[in-house]
């Protein structure tokens, strides 16, 4: 298979109390500038995003992608999915912030597929992300789902 | 304690057929983002995917564990310029990264800077979050 590059960039000024950074996506331009900083990151967002939520976003979008995947394998394309996914940071005594947990929940709308059968598929799509897989070197992944 | 971030997807139809919808970020900060499968394995065409959002968490991340570092080290940086770059193999999985950073950093010299950017590679969250990568690689410079 042929290797796929994505490349984003990042600007950071000033020191990592008070200063801030800006991140743009230098493959799809697909979004550009978007800040950040440590507070916004660990405490209220207040309209800056952090790498934790961009992992959330690759998270989701990289699961909702295999579980679609895995339906249409089993004979059961998806009309609809919804995916929600919450990346947790956490202080770990002795390790510093670490990223802890990511939490998957999928709601499907999905002809001919039953609840057992959809959560097969679910275990599966997670099983077969490439992201699920990585992110357990530190954290814990759990996900639900339910058929709309 | 601990923070939370949520985001949503939706997804209509068939892996290769389909498309999909990255919400608007819990933040506000950015988003929607529209996904595909085309756009993530072969030309993106002005649409991100997983690994570009991989490439902005972790030089994002990075680059605030470098700023932390050189101000602990008493040299704060006046500027960091970071790229990463993310490699996908489908079936694979996501085989490399790699992280480039130019830095503007008063009273500092090269081999410091070298020093506090490989200690930022290994101890940055996402870092340790994807240190099952097979290849990490960095690239670090005074501007």
């Amino acid at each position: 298979m042929p290797r796929i590059v994505r490349e984003a960039a990042v600007s950071w000024e000033g020191n990592v109390a008070r200063g801030s950074g800006t991140m743009s996506a230098r493959s799809s331009s697909a979004f550009a500038e978007i800040p950040f900083t440590l507070a916004s990151r660990i405490g209220i967002p207040e309209g800056k995003t952090s790498p934790e939520e961009l992992l959330a976003a690759a998270h989701a979008g990289c699961f909702t992608m295999s579980l679609a995947n895995e339906l249409t394998t089993a004979g059961t394309p998806p009309e609809r999915l919804e995916v929600r996914c919450v990346v947790t940071m956490d202080e770990v005594e002795g390790k510093g912030h670490q990223i802890v947990h990511s939490e998957l929940q999928a709601d499907g709308t999905v002809p001919g597929c039953d609840e057992a059968a959809f959560a097969q598929a679910a275990e599966a799509a997670d099983a077969g992300c490439p992201f699920s897989a990585l992110i357990r070197a530190s954290a814990t992944v759990a996900v639900s789902a339910t058929l709309s | 304690m601990a923070t939370d971030r949520t985001m949503s997807t939706t997804w209509k139809g068939t892996l290769m057929e389909g498309s999909g919808t990255i919400h608007e970020a819990g933040s506000g900060a950015f988003g929607p983002l529209e996904v595909s499968w085309p756009s993530r394995a072969d030309e993106p065409n002005g649409k991100t995917s997983p690994e570009e959002l991989i490439a902005a968490a972790h030089s994002a991340c990075f680059s605030m564990a470098l700023s932390a570092g050189l101000a602990r080290a008493g040299t704060p940086a006046e500027t960091l310029d970071t790229s990463a770059t993310v490699t996908f193999v489908p079936g694979t999985g996501i085989t490399k990264v790699a992280l480039t950073v130019r830095g503007s950093v008063p009273g500092i010299d090269e081999a410091a800077f070298v020093e506090a950017a490989e200690a930022a590679k290994v101890g940055c969250p996402v870092s340790k979050a994807l240190a099952a990568v097979p290849e990490l690689t960095l690239d670090a410079a005074l501007a």
